[in-house]
């Protein structure tokens, strides 16, 4: 701690080039965290989504209506236990910045076919007693100011009702909650309800969850629904949830490999510049290191105060990139377009800290040690004189 | 008097280019423990390689140093290092100060390798800068302060470690008439009062008359040794 002041004294010399190589610091640090971060929120979204259940959609585009008569058939296919169709309301509540989706489904069904929802059984009673209920997720009430017993007032973008509004009121009946609460963003209403009150659209369902009695026969049955509808106008493609989502992922790209990248590519130029401004540092400051051996530091110990300075630059830069990416990320990721969507909050993970302090060590060691070992061979007599 | 220098059969030289120049050439000499011994001589007589060789920032490359009891052509690099931490101070001609450090952070450089704790650093630096004058001036930079300030502050941190010996090269060579006399003034008081042995490199002849014996080199021998009252 005694030589603190020699290495921020240091670190102070030129400021403005302290605060720039900071800045850079920073922001590459900043960036691992929150990529990271998002790293850690697509798996997480991997992880929730369940390979319990079967998922049918339109052959033709994943959004496309599917004929509600279709739920009866896939009921029929052996080994499928429950269906529920889903109907989609995009909404907003109270402001149009405040998106809100809710999905109609048979909760009944839903619940038997074994989703990771975590509700009491009263509130799923209540929902089948209720047809303007719905039950939300412990984020979107807290986001919202909900509770259970509230009326709210959803204005819809997407459906008219048959009274001409697109004005809709439903009962809070319950909320559901998952093993990481933060992505219980969901809104669940019943498919009956959206789909009596609406004026098209009717009948129409834009997927079926599918409940098997055995998951071992997935493939054969998703096979056994698609192929019931191959002669149908609306045929169908059946896989279980994970494999829907990773196929939309693939299509995006290796997302890990595309963070992983690009976090490699900012610490490989970080290391140009770190490195250049350590090592021009230092030949500025020939004649003063040349004084601190004069005085009695060895060459060892001049060594350490350069590595120390790059450590301490690195270190302090990294932490601060890292705590700021530890508090956008979340702020970004909380907001109701991606709630809406079922996205929850995103946080940098804990060991990111711990990778971060690593990779500050790494770029500080591989920047530091070049000018730290010319320090070390530094000459007096040669420094002081100038030659 | 006790010898705190001693050169026996020292030869030094450097290689310029492919060629190699001896700058001493079997130099002899004793330095009496309280003596204030000025070096003159023309450029490129050996001064400051004498000089450096006492301080122990350079090695010879034949004969032997004794310093302070300590044979320094001996010592290996940290075992120097160590040594000058407790026996030598050094004042230069431009001053060297750490230019972001306030003089007080500047005088107590020396003793961040020391076991003192911050208070008693802190005490020690402090009764330094007033032993300089320059009590006042303790927060300034380097950039705040003149250039005779400056050499005293340098005086300060020479002084800190309570050196056996006070090495100066040419410490009044930067500055103006009155701040020289002034600096000179506190390295007699330094070496009447306290007893500091001090070895000087100097040009000027209003300088070295301040010393209590003046060495002439020439072409890195002894050419003159004169023992001499002190202005």
């Amino acid at each position: 701690m005694k030589y603190l002041p020699l290495i921020w004294a240091a670190l102070r010399r030129k400021p403005a080039r302290t605060l720039l190589t900071c800045f850079s610091i920073v922001t590459a640090f900043f960036l691992f965290g929150a990529l990271q971060g998002i790293n850690v929120g697509i798996a997480q979204i991997m992880r929730l989504t369940s390979e319990s259940h079967l998922v049918v959609m339109s052959r033709v585009t994943m959004m496309a209506p599917m004929p509600l008569a279709h739920a009866a058939q896939i009921l029929s296919v052996p080994g499928v236990t429950a269906v529920s169709p889903i109907n989609i309301l995009l909404g907003n509540y109270q402001r149009p910045n405040n998106p809100i989706v809710i999905v109609g489904t048979d909760f009944d069904a839903l619940m038997k076919i074994g989703t990771n929802l975590q509700v009491a059984p009263e509130q799923v009673a209540a929902m089948r007693r209720t047809r303007d209920g719905i039950i939300v997720g412990v984020m979107a009430a807290k986001r919202n100011g909900w509770k259970v017993g509230d009326r709210i007032p959803i204005h819809s973008l997407n459906t008219t009702k048959t009274d001409g509004t697109s004005d809709w009121v439903f009962d809070i009946v319950g909320t559901y909650t998952l093993q990481q609460p933060d992505w219980a963003t969901q809104i669940y209403a019943n498919y009956d309800f959206i789909n009596q009150a609406v004026i098209a659209g009717k009948n129409q369902s834009i997927e079926f969850y599918v409940g098997l009695s055995d998951m071992a026969k997935s493939a054969a049955i998703a096979q056994a629904i698609d192929d019931r509808f191959a002669n149908s106008p609306d045929q169908t493609t059946t896989a279980n949830e994970k494999d829907f989502l990773e196929s939309i992922l693939r299509q995006i790209g290796d997302i890990n490999f595309l963070v992983n990248g690009v976090v490699v590519a900012v610490l490989f130029t970080l290391l140009f510049l770190t490195s250049n401004t350590i090592a021009q540092s230092v030949r500025e400051r020939t004649s003063e290191l040349a004084v601190l051996k004069t005085v009695g530091f060895t060459d060892a110990g001049v060594q350490w105060l350069v590595l120390a300075e790059a450590l301490f630059l690195s270190l302090v830069s990294a932490a601060i990139g890292v705590a700021l990416a530890s508090r956008v990320l979340p702020w970004l990721t909380s907001g109701p377009a991606l709630s809406a969507q079922g996205i929850g909050t995103m946080h940098v993970p804990g060991l990111v800290y711990a990778v971060g302090a690593a990779l500050a060590v790494l770029v500080a060691l591989v920047s530091g040690v070049p000018p730290a070992v010319r320090a070390r061979r530094l000459n007096i007599v040669t420094a002081l004189s100038g030659r | 008097m006790a010898a705190v220098v001693s050169l026996q059969n020292v030869v030094k030289s450097y290689t310029r280019g492919r060629q190699r120049v001896e700058v001493l050439h079997s130099l002899n000499l004793e330095v009496q423990s309280g003596e204030f011994l000025g070096l003159m001589g023309p450029s490129g007589s050996g001064k400051t390689t004498l000089l450096n060789l006492i301080g122990g920032l350079d090695k010879p490359d034949e004969g032997q140093i004794t310093v302070a009891g300590e044979r320094l052509d001996q010592l290996s690099g940290s075992q120097m290092a160590a040594w000058r931490a407790r026996h030598v101070g050094f004042v230069f001609q431009f001053y060297n100060l750490l230019p972001v450090l306030s003089a007080e952070r500047n005088v107590e450089v020396p003793l961040l390798l020391t076991k003192l704790s911050r208070a008693q650093r802190k005490a020690n630096v402090a009764a330094a800068l007033a032993l300089v004058g320059l009590s006042d001036r303790a927060s300034h930079k380097p950039t705040e302060l003149s250039g005779g300030q400056q050499q005293r502050v340098a005086i300060a941190r020479a002084l800190i470690a309570d050196p056996t010996l006070l090495v100066c090269d040419e410490p009044t060579g930067d500055l103006d008439r009155e701040s020289a006399e002034e600096i000179l003034q506190l390295l007699t008081i330094l070496n009447q009062k306290q007893g500091k042995t001090i070895i000087m490199v100097t040009h000027d002849p209003r300088a070295a008359a301040y010393a209590t014996r003046l060495l002439h080199m020439d072409k890195g021998t002894l050419a003159r040794d004169e023992t001499r009252t002190a202005a």
